[in-house]
């Protein structure tokens, strides 16, 4: 970390920061300051988590109000961006790049010679087990692929700052609990991480420090623990795609943390809901092994009510 | 050792944008389209050749004429300005509706060098298809009655491939400026090649406004047309030709890479 990191300024700070789109208003006199660690910010699609992450990227100005990046403004900083990694939510590429290839090119782009490009995104492929598949091109990567490719392309650099938007969505179970391992350690080693999701118990895996984010505004912001202690009477439902969604069905309905198991319409997926999500995610990583799940995500709708849930309270 | 307190420095960020951009542009079917529409000038220059040879007594064209209509008319008027509108308006736009551009941006480099490195692609690529196909077109036609007339026209012939890369700097620069300012770009872009060029055939003082009346000034041939072209066309001077196409190039590159540095891009999820 550099002195700088270690000074007084916040790595991200949002002060009054409010943004618009046309008339509609994405983020509304937002002011936060995101410390060291993993921060989770934590909202239903739609509310303003990717204008924040975006803000806080410089794609976009604000508005109203500041947004500070590594002491610099983030917007028209580009050299702050040495330091920066961002994992977009879109699913987006050079199609007829090569895994290693795509790194490379970024990894140009930040200054480092040809030798130190190519050790360096071997290196983060390998942070995302995907060094197998570095000379295939990302055209023909799998959902999941693409997923950890554009997170590796954010950590080959080592930056100070991270912002990842939806970083699992899409990923199977066992990758899902490798990049969650992955911004543990992140954290741990004192980076300044940002990862947004729409569900509780992903980012729960990964912080416990957490923003909620709905309507635009900052919700409430501090431990996961206390969200949680308001939610335990709320059903969570998981959708799950299964090379063998019958076989999954039969494992898991009989769990005492499972109140329902249905089959979606096209027979791969299965929706289930728990009462007690902790317990049926831990649980779930054996089962998925046997009956080859590809998919998983939270229905969005869930949080959604969470929020409605919380808001009332 | 790398300075992380400043961006990438100019010339080291474009390059690096050059290369992703060159690599990304050249096996495009945009690319194969084009290189077809290019270098079909040297595929009828083939078969004048071959009709040659088929039936001498036949009656011809001047292999000379047929290749001053591939130059003034066929590239520069013609192929040369549409190539340009398909290239260069997509610089930045591939970039937003692959939604690819965010790599681009959260990376230190200034906006200029990316537009920089994009604008060096194009022109590479675009001439990379222009300059053979008019050096093969030229020794195929000229030397189809011997190769003592192809000497002599040499001369020609360097200063055409210098006008068709002045073409492409220019029609470049200005439809990449409309490609940083406009959407959509490219029916504006067909309306200002097939409507406003057109002025350049009118008499008057109304052909300075155009990239076309200034182009034409700097090539020698002359070959005939019909129309309003046949009827006004006005030649104007050669040196201040020169001095207001490379001008309007770095004003419209100027332009068009302040517009991309000062302006947001939301990509849609």
């Amino acid at each position: 970390m550099s002195a700088e990191a270690k000074g007084a300024a916040p790595p991200l700070a949002f002060s009054r920061a409010s943004r618009w789109y046309g008339p509609v208003i994405a983020l509304n006199d937002v002011t936060v300051s995101i410390p060291p660690g993993v921060t989770g910010l934590l909202g239903p699609n739609g509310a303003g988590k990717s204008t924040f992450l975006k803000l806080a990227a410089g794609q976009l100005q604000p508005s109203q109000g500041e947004v500070s990046l590594l002491g610099r403004p983030a917007w028209g900083s580009p050299e702050v961006f040495h330091r920066v990694g961002l994992c977009p939510e879109t699913d987006a590429f050079w199609e007829q790049l090569t895994g290693l290839q795509f790194l490379t090119t970024l990894l140009r782009f930040t200054g480092y010679d040809e030798a130190e490009c190519r050790h360096r995104a071997e290196n983060a492929l390998h942070q995302v087990e995907l060094l197998d598949a570095k000379d295939r091109k990302v055209g023909g990567y799998s959902k999941g692929m693409r997923q950890r490719v554009k997170l590796a392309q954010a950590i080959a650099h080592e930056p100070e700052v991270l912002l990842l938007d939806e970083p699992v969505s899409g990923m199977d179970p066992v990758n899902r609990r490798r990049v969650i391992d992955l911004v543990r350690n992140l954290g741990r080693e004192g980076r300044t991480v940002v990862v947004s999701s729409h569900i509780l118990y992903e980012v729960e895996a990964m912080t416990k420090r957490v923003m909620l984010v709905h309507n635009g505004r900052i919700l409430a912001e501090g431990d996961v623990r206390e969200i949680r202690d308001l939610l335990d009477e709320h059903p969570h439902t998981v959708a799950l795609r299964a090379r063998d969604p019958r076989r999954l069905a039969a494992a898991i309905v009989g769990w005492p943390n499972v109140i329902s198991v249905n089959f979606g319409a096209e027979g791969e997926w299965l929706t289930v809901e728990t009462a007690r999500p902790d317990e049926f995610y831990g649980a779930l990583h054996s089962a998925a092994l046997g009956s080859g799940v590809v998919e998983m995500y939270s229905p969005d709708e869930n949080l959604e009510s969470v929020f409605k849930y919380l808001v009332a309270r | 050792m790398r300075d992380t307190s400043r961006p990438l420095p100019f010339a080291k960020g474009a390059r690096a944008v050059f290369e992703l951009s060159l690599e990304g542009m050249v096996w495009t079917r945009r690319t194969l389209l084009m290189g077809l529409l290019v270098g079909f000038p040297v595929l009828a220059a083939a078969g004048y050749r071959v009709w040659l040879a088929a039936r001498p007594a036949v009656p011809l064209p001047p292999a000379a004429d047929l290749y001053a209509v591939a130059v003034a008319i066929y590239w520069i008027r013609n192929v040369l300005p549409l190539a340009a509108l398909f290239f260069a308006t997509a610089l930045v736009a591939d970039e937003v509706e692959g939604r690819t551009l965010t790599y681009l941006l959260t990376r230190p480099l200034t906006r200029p060098s990316i537009f920089a490195g994009k604008f060096a692609a194009y022109l590479v690529t675009t001439l990379s298809l222009a300059l053979p196909s008019t050096v093969a077109t030229f020794f195929v036609l000229l030397s189809a009655r011997g190769w003592d007339a192809v000497g002599p026209a040499v001369g020609d012939l360097f200063r055409d491939l210098g006008v068709i890369a002045l073409a492409l700097v220019a029609y470049g620069a200005f439809f990449a400026l409309l490609g940083v300012l406009l959407k959509r770009p490219v029916i504006p872009g067909l309306l200002f090649l097939y409507g406003w060029e057109l002025l350049a055939n009118l008499p008057g003082y109304l052909p300075r406004f155009t990239l076309t009346a200034w182009l034409r000034s700097l090539v020698h041939h002359r070959p005939a047309e019909e129309g309003l072209a046949g009827l006004f066309q006005q030649v104007l001077p050669a040196g201040p030709g020169l001095v207001v196409l490379v001008t309007v190039s770095a004003l419209f590159l100027a332009a068009a890479a302040w517009i991309f540095s000062s302006r947001e891009y939301v990509l849609e999820q």
